[in-house]
């Protein structure tokens, strides 16, 4: 929790402010000035994570009639790989798409959401009974009360920063949804893989975030070749 | 600055650090034994008005609005059908009580069907399930399962007109036969112990039904049986649409000690089968930000009382209640209880009463998250009793901090 806290905080900070990158800025200009078109790259690479947590638990239902039936597991494999800093500009394409965060088997999916400011986020129910979902984040503070299967409620993410999700009636359920005021960011697949692409040439500061807790940021140079970036999360 | 001050005080000082900083307690359930053993807990700290009419109190020593509370749950899988579940919990310190302690036995780990044995939740109403503080929407506890009316198991009033001249006065009661030293009545439904004994319970997304035999009674929950006698209890509960449950309960069992109907039955009191017998009938019905609920408990004691007027017995007493809840922002709830308690009459000899003095209470209360699993609560009662000796009306305010992991 303390770790989810430092991140909040540094993560909200930064993911709002607009780049100050002179080495990006000047480099175009020169390559510019050569009548260099230069072209946009890929930072990739791999984040490596030294401890799987293990799901949360459900508290010990000592008072209740009977046994929970089995629930699906939040999959906690997944890392966002985002540049801490953007390129002047990236902050004017913001239109705002829409995601989905499913509730299925007392399981939020996904259980990590990365999305832009202006996103709207639909929360449907497709359990046979009710969940609510909610997050006393200070981005976002929601609440979207109780509603069965088929039913759905939204959320339009206007600040950037995190956000932590939870419901209300099942204590164990809970989520992240980080928000960017730029596009460059990335979900890393099962192995941790990811790729950013589309990134303008420059060096940039790039932070990799597992489940709270935050890297200290690395630098990639976008230039005539991608980058290769690779994290170890402990 | 008593222990529930210090408490309140103590949790606010963890939880009022900076986000930036690290949290002092757990914010979700503790787990270890590569994930076989789960360990949980509620503190509650409430500090409140004095309440000279013992409205809120639990027993002798402990008011519901000064006590500080402190569950421990843990869970222990040995396997994947077999479960041990306990809890221990201390009000103020004075006793630190395993509160439950029981093995649980799924025969298929893919079905609700289990069966139980120990000191077992208990199977009657809905109440238990809720009564931790995260769960309660406001401070004080329904009538039903709280208040100590003027029966005991183990002190019996000679006559009709000994029992009336007890009105209200369960917080501390003595009669002329059994235990001669003052103790606290019993409530209608005992929230804070559970019983002992053997729990089946089966069901699907629908239908649920549970049947327990244990040792004490609904009102006495035992760990050790004081009378041979064995409590019979079920409970279905229906879910027929996400939102609504409705559940029906019902309970028997032998209620005065051994000791008690002896000492009676010495004195002239005819032998025979003295039970507490009860039944309930509960609804939840919730939807967006709404949560209503209502529950009602009708008992009846029939006790060896040496004198009776035949007429009159069994004793009875119903207790209905409605509370609702309602979100009006996030993390801030409104809510309200309203209870009433009414007792049969009794007639004695120059006057016919209630056999306890009826009680009535109207709470309001709010709720505020201070984080996901910090609940700070606040609550205004009105009490109301129709005779006794103790102040028959009080105001009461009170102040509840709520933690859980």
């Amino acid at each position: 929790m303390a770790l989810v806290s430092v991140s909040l905080l540094s993560v909200t900070s930064v993911f709002g402010r607009p780049a100050s990158v002179p080495q990006a800025a000047s480099r175009t200009v020169a390559l510019a000035a050569r009548s260099e078109v230069p072209r946009n790259g890929t930072i990739r690479g791999r984040v490596e994570l030294r401890k799987v947590p293990t799901p949360v638990e459900r508290r010990p239902a000592v008072a209740e009639l009977g046994s929970p039936g089995a629930r699906d597991l939040p999959d906690l494999l997944r890392s966002v790989v985002y540049l801490e800093s953007a390129p002047r500009g990236a902050f004017e394409t913001n239109e705002g798409g829409h995601a989905i965060m499913d509730q299925r088997n007392e399981t939020f999916v996904p259980h990590i959401l990365a999305i832009t400011t202006g996103t709207t986020v639909d929360f449907p129910n497709t359990d046979k009974f009710y969940h609510n979902v909610f997050s006393l984040s200070k981005t976002k503070r929601f609440d979207l009360g109780r509603y069965a299967a088929g039913g759905s409620r939204s959320v339009v993410f206007d600040r950037p920063g995190i956000v932590r999700v939870f419901c209300d009636i099942h204590t164990h359920m809970s989520a992240f949804i980080l928000v960017f005021s730029h596009p460059f960011f990335a979900l890393t697949d099962a192995d941790g893989r990811y790729h950013i692409d589309n990134v303008p040439p420059g060096t940039y500061s790039v932070v990799a975030w597992h489940e709270g807790t935050a890297t200290d940021p690395k630098s990639a140079t976008i230039a005539d070749a991608d980058a290769e970036l690779d994290f170890t999360i402990r | 600055m008593n222990r529930a001050t210090a408490a309140i005080s103590l949790i606010g000082l963890c939880f009022a650090c900076p986000p930036a900083r690290a949290q002092v307690l757990p914010s979700e359930p503790v787990t270890f034994g590569d994930g076989r053993v789960t360990l949980g807990g509620d503190i509650s700290a409430t500090y409140g008005s004095e309440d000279p009419g013992f409205f809120n109190y639990t027993d002798y020593e402990h008011s519901a609005l000064r006590t500080l509370r402190i569950d421990v749950s843990a869970s222990v899988n040995a396997g994947d059908h077999v479960s041990v579940l306990a809890e221990l919990r201390t009000e103020n310190f004075d006793n630190f009580l395993p509160y439950a302690l029981y093995v649980r036995y799924r025969p298929w780990s893919d079905r609700d069907v289990s069966v139980s044995v120990g000191r077992v939740p208990p199977t009657f109403g809905a109440y238990p399930r809720r009564s931790y503080g995260a769960d309660n929407p406001l401070i004080g506890y329904p009538l039903g399962y709280q208040y100590l009316t003027s029966i005991r198991p183990d002190a019996l009033p000679a006559n009709a007109d000994e029992l009336l001249r007890k009105r209200g006065n369960g917080w501390l009661v003595r009669y002329s036969i059994g235990d001669p030293a003052f103790a606290p009545g019993v409530p209608l439904a005992s929230a804070f112990r559970w019983d002992t004994g053997v729990q089946f319970h089966a069901g699907n997304d629908i239908v649920r039904g549970t049947m327990a035999v244990t040792t004490g009674t609904l009102a006495n929950p035992l760990f050790t049986d004081d009378n041979d006698g064995r409590q019979f209890a079920g409970r279905v509960e229906l879910r027929p649409m996400p939102g609504l449950i409705v559940g029906g309960s019902l309970s028997r069992g032998l209620f005065p000690t051994t000791d008690a109907v002896r000492a009676a039955i010495a004195k002239g009191a005819r032998d025979g089968s003295f039970t507490q017998s009860a039944w309930g009938t509960d609804v939840e019905y919730s939807a967006g930000y709404l949560l209503m609920r209502f529950e009602s408990i009708a008992s009846r004691w029939r006790l060896p009382i040496v004198d009776p007027i035949a007429a009159d017995l069994p004793v009875s007493s119903v207790s209905t209640s409605v509370e609702g809840r309602y979100k009006i922002l996030p993390g801030l709830y409104v809510a309200a209880r309203v209870d009433r308690l009414v007792f049969s009459d009794l007639a004695g000899t120059t006057q016919t009463l209630p056999w306890d003095a009826n009680v009535g209470r109207i709470e309001i209360g709010a709720g505020l998250s201070l984080q996901r699993n910090v609940l700070l609560k606040t609550s205004y009662q009105h009490n109301s009793r129709d005779g006794g000796t103790l102040p028959h009306v009080e105001n009461l305010g009170a102040v509840q901090v709520v933690y859980w992991f």
